[in-house]
C-alpha cells in the first residue's frame, strides 16, 4: 500500500470507529447537560447492548449471514429491541443509583455511578465469562470497490462501513429533529438550561430527566449492537475503554452539544485510527487521555460548547 | 485539637500492646494472617493518602493508584538487577529508596495536580483519571522503547520499567539482626512504623492551618479564596502530600512482594482505594483505617469464607448452581455496590462527621431564647485587644488620605457594560454606602476590588498600591475583606474555624512546622486560637465556638462571617447587603457594629445595602450606580434630595415617605 491509500484507509476506519463513540458520546452529553451528571455507567450499558442485541440474534435463531427479507426485517427488529432493552435499563439505574441523590453533594452521584459501572462490567463478566465472546457475523461483508464499482485497489471497504453510516446518521438525524423540534425536546432543552424554572414553567423535570436516560441508553444499545455486527467480538471489559474514548469525544465536542458529541466523536475516531497507523496502537489509549486533559484545561467548553466550565 | 482532649491512656494502650503481639501470636496459634495483614496495612497507608486529597482537600482523585505506581517503580528502577541499578544490594539502599520515593511522588503529584488547578469537580476527578490510565501504559510500554526516525535510531530497545513482565527481583531491606528474608513479622513492624508515622503526621496536618485551607477549599473555594487562602499552594500541597504517602506505600510494596507488574496499578485500585475513603468516612482518620481494613478483610478473609458456606449449603440442599459458586469471582461487583449503598444510605461513611440538626428539645430551647432575648449589642470594651493592635500602626489616616481609590474602573460581560468608568475614593475610617437598582453592577464593582473579577479597564489602589491583577487571596493580605451577598461560610467546619481560616494569611506555619510543631508554631497556633476566641466573644458568639457553622441561626451566621473578615485584619471592610433579611431589632444592632469598627479601629467600610434608613444613617458619602454608570455621588443629605437618584432608584415618594416617618 501506498501511504496515501493507507491514510485513506485509516481515514475510514476513523470514520466508522468515530461514529460509534458519537453514539455513546451523544448519551454522556445529554445527561451531562440535564443534570451535570458524568454518567460514568454509560459506557457498560454500551457494551451490555452488544451482549443483549447477542441474545436477540440467538433467540431469533440468526447465527449466519442474513440476506434480502431478513435484513429488512429481522434486523431492525433487533436494533429496536435492543434499544428498548439498554434504555430501559439506563432509566432504572438512574431511578436506583442517581434520582435518590440530585440533592446530595454534588460528587455522590458520580461516585455511585462508578460503583454502577463495576457492577455492569461484573455482570456480564459473570454471564459471559473472561475471554472475549465470537458475535455471529450475521451482516453481509462485500467488498465496494471491487464488486461493486469493479475498481482493483488495495483499499478494503465494505458494506460493514456503510452499514455503520446508515445506522448511525439516520439516528443522529431522528435525535437533532426530536431536539430541537419537538414538545418533548423543548423541555430537555428548558430543563438543561434551568430545571427550576422549567418546572415553574409546568414542565415535568424527572420525567424529562427519565427521557433523556432512555434515549442515552438507546443509542448506547445501538451502538453496542453496529460494534458487534462490524467487529464480531465482545468483551466485558469494553465498555470502560469505548466509554472513556466517547467521553473524551463529547469533552472535546463541548460537553452538553449534541452536534458537539457527534464531531468529537469522529475526531477521536480518527485520531484514534490514524495513531493505531503511525505511534503505536500501545500508545493510543495515553494519547487519547492526553486530549483530554489539555480539551479539559485550556478549552473546557470544547470545539461547539458555549457553556461555562464546571463550577462546582 | 489533639492535645486539649483528655488522653485516654487504658484503650491506647491496649491497642498498642494488641498491634505489637498480635504477629508473636499469630506465629504461636500457626495462624498465618501476618502476610495478609501486612498488604492490608499497605492499602490502609495509600487510603490515607487518598484521604489528604478526597475528605480533606475535597477533590475527587480517580486515578490514586498511579502514585502508588511511581513509589512501587522507584524502588525497581533504583533496587533490581533488571534495570541494571547500581544500587542494588547495598544495605542502605531500601532505606535511602523509600525516601526518594515519596520525593518522586511527592514531585509528580505536583506535576499531576498542576493542570488540575483549572478546573473543579467531576472535571478534576475525570483528569486524575485519565493520568491515572495514562501511567500503567507508560510503565508498559517504556519497558521496550526504540525511536525510529527514517533508520536513525538515537534510543533502540531501551529498558526502563521492564515492560508487561515489569520488575523481578526487587532488593529487600536490610537490617543487622533482623530476617527480611524468610520472614514476614519484620515486615509487618516495618509497615506498622510507616503507618504509624504516617498517622502521626497526617493527625497533625490536619490540625494546622494548612489542615484548614483545605477544608476551606473543599467546602467553598471562593469564599477561601476571599478569605486569604491561597487556593493554588493549598490544592498543590494536598497532592503532593497525598502522593508522598504512596510513594511509601508503593515502594515498601515493591520490596515486600519482591516483584512489580504494570497490572497491579490500574482503575480498579484506584477505585477500591477510594472505596476505602467513602465507606470509612472521607476526612475520617479512624474512619479510613476502619474502611481500608473491612475492606481488605472482605476481600481476603470473608469472600472466601463466604464461598465454603454458600457451597456447602449448596450441596446439601442439592443446588447445583450453589455448590460450585466462586464468590471471590464477584469481588469487583461487591465493591460496586457497596459504594452505591454507602453513598444511598450513608454519605458520610461509617466514621465521617454526622452532619444532623441538633436534638429537638436543644432547639426548642434555643428557639425561645432567640425569640425573647434581644439582639446582642455591641461593646466597646469587647473589641479584642489585638485587633486594636493591628489596627494601631497605621492607625486612622490623616483626613484626606484615601484608603480606596477607584478610577475609571470598567468591566464588560459579552456586550454588556456591568460598570462603567466608575470612580470611589474611601478614606481612613470612611464609611461609603454604595447603592443602586438590581443589577447595576455593586456586587460586580465588589468582585472587581476583590480581585475575583480583573477589570478591562482603570485603576484600583489601596493606601497607594495597585491591586489590579492581584488574585482574591493577595488582595485579602493587603488589608481588604469581604462578606457575601447570600453568606458563604465554610458550612461544616466549626465556628471558631472559621474565624482560624479568617487569620490564615496571618500565620506563617509551613508543612514541616505544622508536623514537627516547632516552639514558634505552638505559639503560634495558641495565639491564633486565643485571638479567634477573642473576636468569637466580640460578635456574641463566644459560647457556639465549637458548634459547626451551618447550624447557627441566621444572624449570627451573618456576624461569624464578619467575624472571619475581620480576622484578616483588614483596613478595608466590603460589607455585601450585611442587613438582608435580618429583622429591625437585629438591623440596629448590625449598624453599632459597623459604626463602632469604624470608630474604634478606624476601618474603612465599603457597604452595599439595600435598608435606606441604614445607609443614610451610618454612610459619610454614597455612590449610585445605575446600569454600571455612576449616576451620584455625595453626602447622605445630597442623594436623597438628587433627582435622578430619586427617578432612577428611590423613587418619587421617598422624600415624603422619610418626612412622615
Amino acid at each position: 500500500m501506498d501511504w496515501h491509500e493507507v491514510l485513506i484507509q485509516q481515514t475510514v476506519n476513523g470514520v466508522t470507529r468515530g461514529a460509534v463513540f458519537a453514539l455513546i458520546a451523544l448519551g454522556y452529553t445529554m445527561v451531562y447537560g440535564i443534570i451535570g451528571l458524568i454518567n460514568f455507567a454509560h459506557g457498560d450499558v454500551f457494551m451490555l447492548g452488544l451482549f443483549i442485541s447477542l441474545s436477540y440474534l440467538t433467540l431469533l435463531g440468526m447465527t449466519t449471514t442474513l440476506h434480502g427479507w431478513q435484513l429488512v426485517i429481522i434486523l431492525p427488529l433487533v436494533f429496536l429491541a435492543t434499544m428498548l432493552t439498554t434504555g430501559t435499563i439506563n432509566v432504572v439505574i438512574d431511578r436506583v443509583a442517581y434520582r435518590p441523590l440530585r440533592h446530595a453533594f454534588r460528587l455522590a452521584p458520580l461516585i455511585t455511578a462508578i460503583g454502577v459501572s463495576f457492577m455492569l462490567e461484573n455482570v456480564a463478566l459473570l454471564w459471559k465469562g473472561p475471554a472475549p465472546i465470537a458475535y455471529p457475523d450475521v451482516f453481509p461483508s462485500v467488498d465496494i470497490l471491487r464488486e461493486w464499482a469493479g475498481i482493483e485497489s488495495l483499499l478494503f471497504i465494505t458494506t460493514k462501513d456503510l452499514l455503520v453510516l446508515v445506522a448511525t446518521v439516520p439516528l443522529m438525524m431522528a435525535l437533532q429533529y426530536f431536539v430541537t423540534r419537538t414538545r418533548w425536546g423543548k423541555a430537555m432543552r428548558a430543563t438543561a438550561q434551568d430545571k427550576d424554572t422549567a418546572l415553574s414553567m409546568g414542565i415535568d423535570v424527572e420525567r424529562t430527566i427519565v427521557l433523556t436516560f432512555f434515549i442515552g441508553g438507546a443509542l448506547a444499545g445501538a451502538a453496542g449492537l453496529i460494534q458487534g455486527l462490524y467487529y464480531n467480538i465482545g468483551m466485558w471489559w469494553m465498555g470502560y475503554q469505548a466509554g472513556l474514548r466517547a467521553f473524551t469525544a463529547a469533552v472535546l465536542g463541548g460537553i452538553g452539544s449534541m452536534p458537539g458529541a457527534a464531531l468529537g466523536g469522529l475526531v477521536i475516531g480518527f485520531l484514534s485510527a490514524w495513531s493505531d497507523q503511525y505511534i503505536s496502537a500501545r500508545w493510543t489509549n495515553a494519547i487519547v487521555f492526553s486530549i483530554l486533559i489539555l480539551v479539559l484545561v485550556f478549552r473546557p467548553q470544547g470545539l461547539l460548547g458555549e457553556r461555562a466550565a464546571d463550577k462546582a | 485539637m489533639s492535645n486539649a482532649r483528655p488522653v485516654r491512656l487504658l484503650p491506647a494502650g491496649l491497642l498498642v500492646a494488641a498491634l505489637l503481639g498480635y504477629p508473636f501470636l499469630d506465629k504461636w496459634l500457626h495462624a498465618q494472617t501476618v502476610h495478609a495483614v501486612t498488604d492490608a496495612m499497605i492499602y490502609v497507608l495509600l487510603a490515607l493518602g487518598l484521604n489528604i486529597v478526597v475528605g480533606y482537600a475535597g477533590m475527587l482523585d480517580l486515578g490514586y493508584a498511579a502514585f502508588f505506581a511511581i513509589g512501587a517503580y522507584t524502588m525497581g528502577l533504583l533496587n533490581s538487577p533488571v534495570l541494571g541499578s547500581p544500587l542494588y544490594g547495598y544495605p542502605w539502599s531500601f532505606w535511602v529508596i523509600i525516601w526518594i520515593a515519596a520525593a518522586v511522588s511527592a514531585l509528580l503529584g505536583a506535576v499531576i495536580g498542576a493542570p488540575t488547578l483549572r478546573v473543579r469537580g467531576d472535571y478534576l476527578a475525570i483528569i486524575t483519571l485519565a493520568f491515572g490510565e495514562i501511567i500503567p501504559v507508560a510503565i508498559r510500554n517504556m519497558g521496550d522503547i526504540t525511536i525510529d526516525i527514517g533508520g536513525w535510531k538515537p534510543v533502540e530497545r531501551l529498558n526502563l520499567t521492564g515492560g508487561e513482565n515489569g520488575v523481578n527481583p526487587v532488593g529487600r531491606p536490610h537490617l543487622p539482626f533482623v530476617n527480611f528474608d524468610t520472614d514476614f513479622i519484620p515486615w509487618y513492624f516495618l509497615i506498622l512504623v510507616i503507618g504509624a508515622l504516617s498517622l502521626w503526621a497526617m493527625n497533625r496536618m490536619r490540625d494546622s492551618r494548612l489542615g484548614r485551607a483545605w477544608m476551606a477549599i473543599r467546602e467553598d473555594e471562593t469564599a477561601a479564596d476571599c478569605t486569604g487562602v491561597n487556593p493554588v499552594k493549598t490544592k498543590l500541597l494536598a497532592f503532593a502530600l497525598g502522593a508522598s504517602f504512596s510513594g511509601f506505600a508503593g515502594s515498601f510494596y515493591a520490596a515486600k512482594l519482591q516483584a512489580i507488574t504494570p497490572g497491579a496499578f490500574e482503575f480498579n485500585v484506584s477505585i477500591m482505594l477510594l472505596c476505602m475513603v467513602v465507606l470509612g468516612g472521607m476526612g475520617s482518620l479512624k474512619g479510613v483505617i476502619l474502611g481500608g481494613m473491612l475492606i481488605t478483610l472482605f476481600d481476603r478473609i470473608i469472600l472466601a469464607q463466604l464461598t465454603f458456606l454458600v457451597r456447602a449449603l449448596g450441596r446439601s440442599l442439592g443446588v447445583a448452581a450453589l455448590a460450585t459458586v466462586d464468590l471471590t469471582l464477584w469481588r469487583w461487583f461487591f465493591f460496586g455496590l457497596g459504594l452505591v449503598i454507602v453513598m444511598l444510605i450513608r454519605p458520610e461513611g461509617l466514621m465521617g462527621r454526622r452532619v444532623r440538626p441538633p436534638a429537638a428539645d436543644v432547639d426548642e430551647a434555643e428557639e425561645t431564647r432567640v425569640l425573647v432575648a434581644a439582639p446582642p449589642r455591641p461593646r466597646a470594651e469587647a473589641l479584642p485587644t489585638w485587633l486594636r493592635e493591628a489596627a494601631a500602626p497605621a492607625g486612622v489616616p490623616a483626613s484626606g488620605a484615601p484608603v480606596l481609590e477607584v478610577r475609571g474602573v470598567t468591566r464588560r460581560f459579552g456586550g454588556l457594560l456591568a460598570v462603567s468608568e466608575v470612580d470611589l475614593v474611601i478614606p481612613g475610617g470612611g464609611i461609603v454606602g454604595l447603592i443602586g437598582p438590581n443589577g447595576a453592577g455593586k456586587t460586580t464593582f465588589f468582585n472587581l476590588v476583590t480581585g475575583l473579577l480583573r477589570p478591562d479597564a482603570g485603576e484600583i489602589r489601596l493606601n497607594d498600591a495597585s491591586l489590579v491583577g492581584l488574585r482574591p487571596h493577595a488582595i485579602v493580605s493587603r488589608g481588604v475583606a469581604r462578606t457575601f451577598q447570600s453568606i458563604r461560610l465554610f458550612q461544616n467546619m466549626s465556628v471558631l474555624d472559621n474565624v482560624l481560616v479568617g487569620e490564615h494569611c496571618r500565620l506563617r506555619a509551613s508543612v514541616a512546622g505544622a508536623v514537627f510543631r516547632p516552639a514558634a508554631v505552638v505559639d503560634e497556633e495558641a495565639r491564633a486560637r486565643t485571638r479567634a476566641r477573642d473576636l468569637l466573644g466580640f460578635v456574641a458568639l463566644g459560647d457556639k465556638a465549637a458548634e459547626t457553622a451551618k447550624n447557627l441561626s441566621y444572624g449570627d451566621q451573618r456576624r461569624l462571617e464578619i467575624a472571619r473578615a475581620l480576622a484578616t485584619e483588614p483596613r478595608l471592610l466590603l460589607l455585601d447587603e450585611p442587613t438582608a433579611g435580618m429583622n429591625p431589632q437585629e438591623t440596629d444592632a448590625l449598624t453599632e457594629l459597623i459604626d463602632l469598627l469604624r470608630r474604634e479601629l478606624g476601618l474603612a467600610v465599603l457597604l452595599i445595602e439595600h435598608h435606606m434608613e441604614v445607609v443614610m444613617g451610618i454612610s459619610d458619602r454614597i455612590t449610585v450606580l445605575d446600569y454600571g454608570v455612576r449616576i451620584a455621588e455625595g453626602t447622605p443629605a445630597e442623594i436623597r434630595r438628587n433627582p435622578t437618584v430619586i427617578e432612577a432608584y428611590l423613587g418619587k415618594g421617598y422624600e415624603q415617605e422619610l418626612v412622615s416617618t
